[in-house]
């Protein structure tokens, strides 16, 4: 079969121009009608919403802000990519100084620049007819099927030899999803065993870690990292295993090491800046979280963390070295704030941290006034806050807020988190060292106890006596979400069993309309609502 | 303070290359367009001939430029290596279609005879410029024909033989130490040599090495190159 473009759609992503030219005309005389050009990495995820490419091509380097790396990686992210696409990218160097690192989301092809037209067509067809003949296999996981992937990569690689490595690779990963480690490890040991493949013998150690066995999945990434220096992903396994063995110093050195070689990783320099916090290093957690921050700007796994863990390491600096120039700190911090507040701005939880946060930089300034001015912005940004506060948060923003001398907002930040948690032992623990309010902590310690015991009654299908508990829990804790949730379902069940029971949806209708606002993006919002619209659905059936 | 120059020499060669392949890649393409615009009855022999050279030449420096940043890379620990099996015959197809305008230009068969199940392990970037610079040294010096041949016993081994003049006497003496073939008086190619060797040494299989290995002679009666990977 001759290999045609005409039935494809292609876009080419390259920033010099001239270049971009080169390459349509290649595309065309393959047949391509449907082309598309763009100049960086941006327009590409925009045309990508727009239409679902068969073809991309991807320079590596495209200028100033996001690479071929990073484009794929948001494309895969937020799924603008058809599960048989091709993406191939084009590369000014080696090709394999890209292909060590990400494994999650890796193209299906490197040309290595200049290269010709028949070159070009050779790599597209082969990489059409691998994705071709393993798309039952990618559809599968892309839907998380893995028994499905099983089945089929067992199929595939018996009709295809050719992609027997590849087939070894996918059916590693669907067993380890599947958490059949015994099988994964037993797989990837024989592949190790006969030559030393580098992902292979990083599979090794991963699935060692996985077991908890760390003493000998340390040994192993000792060795990719020696064996392979360049094998960056393995350092930062090992930085995880020696952390795990309790030997945080070693892990920082680790990802020293890796960092130096490639710096623009930005989960890696988030690791290096939570170590080096740790290891009560502050220049080099401020370095690296400083270089979170330039990498975050550019890539889809950004979130507000760096950010403020850079304002905490520069507030730190203030208050430990004064020998530091403060107003060039403040100022720095004051950038990040900036930064930070326009690239979450429509999380109110963000902005209450920021608020916080800068609060506590005029603190170590002592600057009376500002520090004033931001407590009240943290007021304001509470009484205005739409969403729930996650436990960690805040416990980190009920702590902050007390070291700045705000006691009032630092209680009412925790009772609000301690009524939400209650049901969470190890955070009313952490809660209970931070309150003053020890009732308010026996209570929810107590309600806690109702919630579970009325959850155990449940799922026993003594629905009287669950009832009855999550009553007592929820007249406790009336604002807690959860508890809410499970009583209204307990209602529900006893009115699905009941049919003369009107009582019981009317109780669990005035619940749900008194509880708390769930915010969209709240993981609860799903059942939340599915609840309620079965209690309005019985009820007009009823009444 | 040497760490930093080291980087900023890492991202000024890195970023340089670039800029000069870029602009090689638009030489190319822009003689290609030249040709286009011509009037075809007009293009002779010479003008084709001429056209194979800045071809040849411009993929010559290309590739140089490609081993000048991947030896800086090897000796600063930074060069990856990512070997994984491969089918060496669709391999070797491919490096021959790299210089495939090259070989019609010139009229030189280039046959390769490779058993189409071999599965071998090297890293597929770092050979392929390597196999790169030796098959464009081989068009270079043969008459009529190149044999890429190849076989898998104890070793991966690939031959790249022509029926040139062969190699000098003192290039094949040197077996190994290819670093004193880098000649500036004569402008000897032993970079992509040197190169070569280094690139075969990085494969490694229980207690064993890849080597390269010169010779003359053969069933094309001209220069052989041999890389064996263990």
């Amino acid at each position: 079969m001759i290999f045609s473009l005409a039935k494809k759609s292609t876009l080419i992503v390259e920033d010099f121009a001239e270049f971009a030219r080169s390459v349509r005309a290649m595309l065309s005389t393959m047949g391509a009608k449907n082309i598309d050009i763009v100049y960086n990495a941006e327009d590409a995820i925009e045309a990508c919403k727009a239409r679902k490419y068969d073809v991309i091509l991807s320079d590596y380097n495209l200028g100033q802000k996001k690479d071929g790396q990073q484009l794929l990686e948001e494309l895969s992210k937020y799924h603008l990519l058809k599960s048989n696409c091709v993406f191939l990218m084009l590369t000014a160097e080696n090709t394999s100084t890209m292909v060590m690192g990400a494994v999650e989301f890796q193209p299906d092809g490197y040309i290595a620049k200049p290269f010709t037209g028949n070159l070009l067509k050779s790599r597209l067809q082969k990489a059409t007819d691998k994705k071709d003949a393993l798309h039952p296999i990618s559809r599968a996981i892309a839907n998380k099927q893995w028994e499905v992937a099983l089945e089929n990569i067992d199929k595939v690689s018996k009709e295809n030899p050719k992609y027997k490595m590849s087939c070894l690779r996918l059916k590693y990963k669907a067993l380890k999803n599947l958490k059949q480690l015994d099988k994964a490890l037993e797989l990837v040991t024989k592949i190790v065993s006969q030559r030393a493949i580098p992902w292979a013998m990083q599979a090794v150690g991963e699935i060692f870690y996985l077991q908890k066995n760390f003493k000998k999945s340390l040994d192993i990434f000792k060795n990719v990292t020696t064996e392979f220096p360049m094998a960056l992903e393995a350092y930062d396994w090992l930085a995880k295993v020696q952390h795990e063995l309790g030997q945080p110093i070693d892990a920082q050195t680790t990802l020293t090491k890796a960092i130096e070689k490639s710096p623009k990783a930005l989960q890696r320099q988030k690791n290096l800046g939570s170590l080096a916090e740790e290891n009560n290093d502050l220049p080099v957690m401020t370095k690296a979280y400083r270089e979170a921050v330039k990498h975050s700007a550019h890539s889809a796994f950004s979130s507000p963390e760096e950010y403020l863990k850079l304002t905490t390491a520069l507030t730190r600096q203030i208050n430990e070295d004064p020998a530091s120039s403060t107003d060039a700190v403040t100022k720095e911090a004051e950038q990040v704030f900036g930064k930070l507040e326009k690239a979450f701005s429509s999380s109110g939880t963000t902005k209450l941290r920021s608020s916080v946060a800068r609060a506590q930089l005029y603190k170590a300034n002592k600057n009376e006034e500002k520090q004033k001015k931001h407590l009240a912005d943290v007021e304001k940004n509470l009484i205005n806050l739409d969403e729930q506060i996650s436990a960690n948060i805040s416990l980190e923003l009920s702590e902050s807020l007390r070291e700045i001398g705000s006691e009032e907002l630092s209680d009412e930040i925790l009772n609000e988190a301690i009524q939400q948690n209650l049901d969470d032992p190890i955070f009313i623990e952490k809660a209970s060292k931070l309150s003053n309010n020890q009732d308010l902590i026996n209570l929810s310690k107590q309600a806690g106890q109702y919630n579970s015991k009325a959850i155990n009654y449940f799922k026993n299908k003594k629905i009287t006596d669950a009832i009855n508990y999550f009553k007592k829990a929820n007249k406790i804790a009336p604002t807690n979400i959860n508890i809410c949730l499970n009583y209204v379902q307990a209602r529900l069940k006893q009115a699905q069993s009941d049919k003369q029971n009107i009582d019981s949806l009317h109780i669990a209708d005035q619940i749900l309309s008194t509880m708390p606002n769930l915010n969209f993006s709240d993981h609860r919002y799903a059942r939340y609502s599915e609840l309620n619209r079965l209690i309005q659905l019985m009820l007009q059936e009823r009444e | 303070m040497q760490k930093n120059n080291d980087d900023i020499f890492n991202l000024i060669l890195a970023s340089t290359v670039h800029d000069m392949k870029n602009s090689l890649g638009m030489l190319g393409q822009s003689l290609k367009s030249i040709f286009e615009h011509i009037d075809p009855a007009a293009i002779d022999t010479k003008a084709n001939n001429l056209c194979g050279i800045v071809q040849y030449e411009t993929s010559r420096v290309n590739n140089s430029l490609m081993q000048l940043l991947a030896i800086y890379k090897l000796e600063n620990e930074q060069l990856p290596f990512n070997p994984s099996y491969y089918n060496l015959y669709d391999f070797l197809d491919e490096q021959r279609l790299l210089h495939l305008p090259l070989l019609e230009a010139k009229n030189i068969d280039c046959e390769i005879d490779c058993d189409e199940d071999i599965e071998g392990v090297f890293d597929e970037s770092l050979l392929g410029t390597v196999l790169e610079n030796i098959i464009g040294n081989a068009i270079r010096y043969t008459k009529n024909k190149i044999a890429i041949r190849c076989n898998q016993n104890d070793m991966l081994e690939i031959e790249i033989a022509d029926d040139g003049s062969g190699y000098p006497e003192q290039m094949i003496k040197l077996e190994g130490n290819y670093i004193h073939g880098i000649n500036q008086s004569s402008g000897s190619t032993g970079l992509g040599l040197f190169f070569a060797q280094k690139i075969a040494e990085m494969h490694k299989h229980k207690d064993q090495n890849g080597s390269i290995e010169l010779a003359n002679g053969g069933a094309l009666n001209g220069g052989r190159f041999i890389i064996k990977l263990p």
